[in-house]
């Protein structure tokens, strides 16, 4: 019964495994962890958004904290989340229809170096508020 | 060991022989690409428009008196609960479980979501509401 849980568990997580694989499994791992954090991230935002239903106090105080550094590290990073899986996600969507699935791995490259610079941009945009 | 020779997340068995797979995999992919629309105007609109990067409580009401910024910002959560229940899905089906227990994964995450979503609806009548 252990053993075939154990089986279970190392097959569930084979696609984490990166270690000397080529570059369509990093792609498919970096996929499934930021869908996994954005998830995550998901859940938290609803649970905060509930102090909107506390009233003006309530929700104006954690706009005061969510505007200090440590939160907008945070945004930062739930950037470059949204901005992987978004475009990492179109790659893999167009592949899927069988659009330019010979040419993937440019593909992939391009639309990280995208996301590179459009975090960038978007890294500056929140620390410059 | 799923797509491990292409950068594709479809799964290999993932085709007309499999019906229920391609239709959460197609399901996913539109959900994905509404996503990337939604996502950049939800972002926009709260984190880069807003003045100091989050709307205040009265700023938050403000917002939500236009309806077609309520339409939006349902559908981005209908959306956005749907994708992100069907990427857990995928990645619970991963661990090769058994068709009784995929079932009780999709009837359990279903659930999720329709909770997610009534809980998103709930907040913005509420918040309408009082403001």
């Amino acid at each position: 019964m252990a053993t075939l849980r154990d089986s279970k568990l190392k097959r569930a997580a084979q696609w984490a495994d990166v270690r000397g694989r080529g570059l369509g499994m990093w792609a498919y791992a970096l996929n499934r962890l930021t869908g996994i954090g954005l998830v995550v991230y998901l859940y938290l935002h609803l649970a905060v958004l509930s102090q909107l239903a506390q009233g003006p106090s309530a929700w104006d105080g954690f706009v005061r904290l969510a505007k200090t550094r440590l939160f907008l590290t945070l945004d930062v990073i739930l950037l470059a989340g949204l901005l992987i899986h978004g475009l990492n996600g179109l790659r893999v969507t167009l592949n899927g229809f069988g659009i330019g699935v010979r040419s993937q791995k440019t593909l992939f490259i391009v639309l990280m170096s995208l996301s590179a610079i459009a975090w960038v941009v978007g890294t500056v945009m929140i620390y410059g508020k | 060991m799923p797509t491990a020779n292409t950068l594709s997340n479809r799964p290999a068995s993932d085709s007309a022989t499999v019906p229920r797979a391609s239709a959460s995999w197609l399901w996913q992919a539109v959900t994905g690409i509404g996503l990337i629309i939604l996502a950049s105007l939800h972002m926009i609109a709260h984190h880069f428009v807003a003045e100091g990067g989050l709307r205040d409580y009265a700023g938050v009401v403000d917002y939500l008196r236009n309806p077609l910024i309520i339409v939006l910002e349902v559908l981005f959560l209908i959306t956005v609960t749907a994708h992100a229940l069907l990427g857990a899905r995928a990645i619970l089906f991963d661990f090769g479980l058994s068709e009784a227990a995929e079932k009780r994964v999709t009837q359990a995450l279903w659930m999720l979501g329709t909770l997610t979503v009534g809980y998103g609806l709930w907040l913005t009548w509420t918040i309408t509401r009082n403001g």
